[in-house]
């Protein structure tokens, strides 16, 4: 009798043992699917080490043809960030679910985490966040037809094009141009002066003295004679005298 | 008369004419009137402007036009044919000349750089380069702004004091030598090549600021500038600056006492009516000068309007950024009340902006007055960026600037030039080919040491000293000796040779009276400002901070300020000693002859 009483109170022990860890892990799971946004809130904190912020001007960026940010917009930009974390890290475990946003504002701004894909506790650094964007910064831009400027995410400049460097600067070029018709001018000029001393002095051969000379010398009887300067005749009334 | 035969001469009237217009409407029309207008109240600073035109600029520019043409000769031997004791006065214009021959094709040169950079798809002075590193932009360009990085590094890549020199900036030397030999070409053949040119310097620029004009009205927010300029403010009457500024405007816009004058009028026909062309080429100049400005105000105010509004756009979005509104919520109109608003309603968050938040006025902007090269090149050059096909404006801007400072330097150099070829033992040696270029190449060489580093402090030393001072003094000199040592009678008497009537009261009065005691009145001003002002300073450019400071001048840079006013001041007594002692010395030597052959 009395090993009887024993079996059925250990049995009840047993039963009673199952009873609590089901409970528990009911609670557990309860907890776990209750605690999973609270966890995602507490993994996304603005200004936490990890999180990015980003800000979106899409009016400044089409004016008019300004679509509406909405959750759709949203989803595509965690399929987009999950598409640049795939393109960095080379694999192909990204998924939507890994890329959370917190604090969205009218602004268009909010701030997200990327969580890793075997550990969904664990945290993608920073850093590696920044070069994943920059790596793909292009596609980016174009999947919401924005700039670098009106796509911003902080922390990460814009990308600066790289100075053209030519091989000859524009101005020499234009320089050279230039001087080479100034050269050609004075050359221009050189030549036409002594075409027109060569004239000149063949017409001076042909008839025997210069034009000025001719002026000044006077004819009597045939005979050339050479004209003097008289300064009896000179006008020194506008030269003042001491 | 067979000595007078020889001299050139103008092809005709017009083109003396379009000389003189070309050498007096210059640089100092577009950059220097309008600020003097926007500083000394706008519209009403033509009251005084007029006055001073009609008082003091157009009866000097009317006598040396007279003394030119009736001497047919360069300013030395003019004024030694005046007054052979004061031929000094000449010689002295020769020197300020000279000097301004030296500094003011460095212009023309900074004039080229921008135009021959003008022809990129980007303009270089529109953006920051980037660093070495790809990751920003220079760090002197994000002190200062694009345009005055790219003017004090680029084009002067100027040094941080007079005294750090530098070597020749290899860019600005070149240009310099382009600028030389276009001025030689334009003067080879002395007048008969100058006469031709001056067609084109004298009417080109006019073309230019036309499609400036009406470019300019055009544009968003000129009429800002406009209202601005024309808004007159008449308690700036009261103030002596402002009749002291139009004075001095008056005077050295017309070109008075550099001796250009004279030689341009030395090659005129005996009989030429240049009392019409006198007051033709004085009424030409100031209405250019007023032209100008309402050019140079529209540009103004578009560049004020546009900075304002960027300014707005700025405050506007850090707004957005720190308050995380949505973006069409503040627009520009409303972003003064908004500030209100926030600073009212979250008090907190608007005090953590700090300093960052900007006061955006447009009357401060419309303030900013620049003058002189600043305003040339860098205020303009910021608002042409701007416009739509910047690249035409920008080419044409700097063409027209080429083209004033070109007939300009025409002028310059003919002062220089004629004198020189006047006197007996340079004409018996070398032709004037060979004396216009050798001129010319001594005016190249020294002008290279303004294209070093710290050669733009030596430029504006000699931009405000080098003409200034010595300019009065000569002119007030001229003025006596014509109407009271030459004799106003003896003037009379010539003038009514040449033109065929007789003196006008007006001119008697006032090239007699009135004219010598303004110009006593502003060299006493200008020496009791000078004494009142201190050590001379300058502005030098600090990379580190980006922007210029006022800094003293050394003394051995104050020493050469005081030679440079000295050199050509110094002229007029010490060439009268020299004619005083060689009289003399001729006298008693006549004296010894005479005792000689008496007691032979």
């Amino acid at each position: 009798m009395e090993e009887g009483c024993m079996i059925n109170s250990n049995f009840l022990g047993i039963s009673l043992f199952m009873r609590c860890l089901r409970m528990l892990v009911r609670i557990l799971v309860l907890l776990y699917l209750a605690g999973a946004p609270a966890l995602a809130q507490t993994l996304c904190q603005p200004n936490a080490s990890n999180g990015c912020r980003v800000r979106i001007s899409i009016k400044t960026a089409l004016g008019n043809q300004a679509y509406e940010w909405n959750e759709n917009e949203m989803f595509l930009f965690r399929a987009t960030m999950a598409f640049a974390m795939r393109r960095y890290y080379k694999t192909e475990t990204y998924n939507v679910d890994n890329i959370i946003m917190c604090n969205q504002t009218l602004r268009v701004s909010f701030w997200f985490v990327v969580t890793s894909p075997e550990n969904s506790t664990m945290l993608i650094p920073k850093a590696d966040v920044e070069k994943a964007v920059r790596m793909s910064r292009h596609r980016i831009n174009n999947a919401f037809l924005l700039t670098d400027r009106t796509l911003e995410f902080l922390g990460i400049h814009p990308t600066l094009a790289a100075p053209v460097n030519p091989d000859t600067p524009p101005w020499l070029i234009v320089f050279g141009v230039v001087i080479g018709a100034v050269f050609a001018g004075i050359i221009a000029l050189l030549v036409s002066s002594l075409l027109q001393k060569r004239r000149k002095e063949k017409g001076m051969m042909e008839d025997g003295q210069d034009e000025e000379d001719r002026q000044m010398k006077g004819v009597e009887n045939d005979n050339v004679l050479d004209g003097i300067y008289n300064r009896g005749f000179t006008d020194d009334d506008r030269f003042t005298k001491l | 008369m067979g000595k007078d035969a020889a001299r050139a001469e103008w092809d005709n009237p017009m083109q003396f004419v379009l000389a003189c217009v070309s050498y007096a409407v210059g640089l100092g029309n577009v950059w220097r009137f309008p600020y003097l207008c926007q500083m000394h109240g706008g519209g009403g600073f033509l009251i005084p402007y007029m006055l001073m035109l009609v008082l003091l600029g157009v009866p000097l520019f009317y006598m040396e036009l007279a003394i030119g043409q009736k001497m047919r000769l360069g300013s030395i031997g003019a004024w030694r044919a005046i007054s052979p004791y004061l031929g000094g006065v000449g010689l002295a214009s020769v020197v300020t000349s000279m000097y301004l021959c030296l500094y003011y094709n460095v212009i023309n040169a900074w004039s080229f750089w921008y135009l021959f950079h003008s022809f990129q798809s980007v303009l270089p002075w529109a953006e920051c380069p980037v660093n070495s590193n790809l990751t920003g932009h220079v760090e002197e360009c994000e002190r200062a702004t694009p345009t005055q990085y790219f003017f004090y590094r680029e084009t002067l890549d100027i040094s941080g004091s007079i005294e750090e020199n530098g070597g020749i900036h290899m860019g600005q030397a070149l240009c310099l030598l382009l600028a030389w030999i276009i001025v030689y070409l334009f003067i080879v053949k002395g007048v008969k090549s100058t006469g031709k040119v001056v067609y084109f310097t004298a009417t080109f620029p006019y073309l230019v600021l036309i499609i400036y004009l009406i470019r300019g009205v055009t544009l968003h927010g000129a009429i800002n500038g406009v209202k601005y300029m024309f808004t007159p403010k008449m308690e700036q009457l009261a103030n002596p600056t402002t009749w002291i500024n139009a004075a001095t405007q008056v005077f050295f816009s017309l070109g008075l006492g550099f001796g250009s004058l004279i030689a341009f009028a030395s090659y005129n026909q005996y009989n030429n009516n240049f009392e019409k062309q006198a007051i033709v080429v004085s009424m030409v100049n100031s209405s250019t000068s007023i032209f100008a400005s309402i050019v140079t105000f529209s540009i103004y105010g578009f560049k004020a309007t546009f900075n304002y509004e960027s300014c707005l756009e700025r405050v506007r979005l850090l707004l957005l950024n720190t308050f995380d509104l949505a973006e069409d919520t503040i627009s520009l109109e409303n972003v003064n009340h908004w500030i209100a608003e926030l600073n009212r309603t979250q008090p907190e968050q608007f005090a953590s902006l700090g300093g960052r938040l900007e006061t955006c006025d447009l009357e401060a902007e419309l303030d900013t007055a620049v003058e002189g090269t600043g305003l040339a090149f860098i205020v303009y050059s910021e608002a042409i960026k701007n416009m739509p096909v910047s690249q035409l404006w920008s080419v044409l801007y700097f063409i027209m600037l080429l083209l004033l400072g070109m007939g300009s330097m025409l002028g310059n150099v003919i002062a220089v030039i004629t004198p020189l070829s006047d006197l007996k033992f340079i004409s018996h040696y070398m032709s004037t080919k060979t004396l216009n270029g050798l001129v010319c190449l001594f005016c190249l060489l020294l002008g290279l040491g303004f294209t070093t580093r710290s050669g733009n402090y030596w430029f504006t030393m000699f931009n405000d000293y080098g003409a200034t001072f010595s300019l009065l003094f000569i002119v007030l000199i001229e003025v006596i000796t014509v109407c009271y040592i030459y004799g106003i009678k003896r003037f009379e008497k010539d003038v009514k040779d040449m033109l065929g009537h007789r003196l006008n009261w007006y001119w008697k009065i006032m090239l007699a009276g009135v004219s010598p005691i303004l110009l006593i009145a502003l060299f006493i001003f200008y020496i009791v400002n000078y004494i009142q002002g201190g050590t001379p300073t300058y502005q030098a450019w600090n990379k580190e901070l980006g922007k210029s400071v006022v800094t003293e001048y050394p003394p051995y840079a104050q020493a050469f300020i005081g030679l440079l006013l000295a050199s050509s001041v110094c002229c007029i007594p010490l060439t009268a000693l020299y004619t005083y002692c060689k009289k003399r010395n001729l006298a008693s030597g006549k004296r010894e002859r005479t005792v000689s052959t008496v007691s032979a």
